[in-house]
């Protein structure tokens, strides 16, 4: 008995879900006639594809220059560190 | 036998006898503070929220055969225009307030900080004024989708020209109390990214909105 409910169940959703004027294949569908909101759609997606793309390029480039700019910095300073050191410690230059 | 040892030794390492202590290392400073990375995710989080805000904009706006529609105020376009240029100025300014603090001028510094905070001031207050005008005018959130798409875009940004104002302006008061100097500046240098980011947002949407 219970299996016959069941089934029957899942024979009208299955109908539900396969009558064609419920079911879109996408959500806009209706803007498919090559107009005006056409058009406005393929910009609006063209532009939000591309933004999480820019922001994360923008964010990803300025890491890499300031990661370039602080190590350049840094071995400008290194350079001369040396220097100081051996001229103040004679025992590192190996003398 | 011990003593003869020690005697030796210095001979020794001066003649090769053994490796000299190898220099104490030293680590490798951070590229940023956290507080700077976490602005800069802030600020890509805030730019896809504007990604949207512009995306739907352009589904309407593209969408309309006739825009601005009719019977609808036009926009302020000159008035806007110079206001774009005191936003942009500001960021010029709040550029040459972090210069300051690294230069150590802190007179240069609160001056700077100052002007950036006048111009932001004058920047919402005129928008305010023509909002004001617009409204009489007929153009409200509600009058149709061209008055809320306005007030969504350009009132977003307003009320993030707003928070930034708010943050320089705790910024300029801490600057005031010297809490900021040429090693330690952190507090300065995110809230100039985040005034340089509410800045930089302007001209697009100016050019969006009322231009386009």
């Amino acid at each position: 008995m219970k299996l016959k409910i069941l089934l029957g169940l899942s024979g009208a959703f299955t109908l539900l879900v396969y009558l064609p004027a419920i079911a879109n294949a996408c959500a806009v569908c209706w803007a498919g006639d090559g107009g005006p909101t056409d058009n406005a759609f393929n910009w609006s997606v063209l532009f939000l594809m591309a933004a999480p793309y820019t922001v994360v390029g923008s964010i990803a480039a300025w890491l890499f220059c300031t990661y370039r700019r602080s190590a350049a910095k840094r071995a400008k300073n290194e350079a001369k560190q040396p220097l100081v050191r051996l001229a103040l410690n004679p025992e590192d230059s190996g003398r | 036998m011990d003593e003869s040892l020690t005697a030796i030794e210095p001979k020794q390492r001066s003649f090769g006898g053994g490796e000299p202590p190898a220099p104490p290392v030293q680590p490798t400073p951070p590229i940023g503070s956290n507080a700077w990375l976490a602005v800069l995710i802030f600020l890509g989080a805030e730019a896809m929220f504007f990604a949207g805000l512009i995306g739907a904009y352009i589904v309407f706006r593209v969408g309309s055969p006739i825009w601005p529609p009719p019977f609808q105020p036009r926009l302020p376009i000159a008035t806007t225009g110079v206001n774009t240029l005191i936003l942009i100025a500001s960021a010029v300014t709040v550029r040459l307030a972090l210069k300051a603090v690294i230069a150590g001028n802190r007179k240069k510094l609160i001056l700077m900080l100052g002007v950036t905070a006048m111009l932001g001031s004058i920047f919402l207050a005129v928008q305010g004024l023509e909002w004001i005008r617009l409204i009489h005018f007929g153009l409200t959130v509600s009058s149709s989708v061209y008055g809320g798409l306005f007030y969504m875009l350009i009132g977003f940004h307003g009320l993030h020209v707003l928070g930034a104002l708010i943050w320089l302006l705790i910024v300029f008061w801490l600057a005031k109390q010297g809490r900021f100097s040429k090693e330690r500046h952190v507090g300065l240098q995110t809230c100039s990214m985040y005034w340089t980011f509410v800045v930089g947002l302007w001209p697009l949407l100016y050019g969006l909105v009322y231009l386009l």
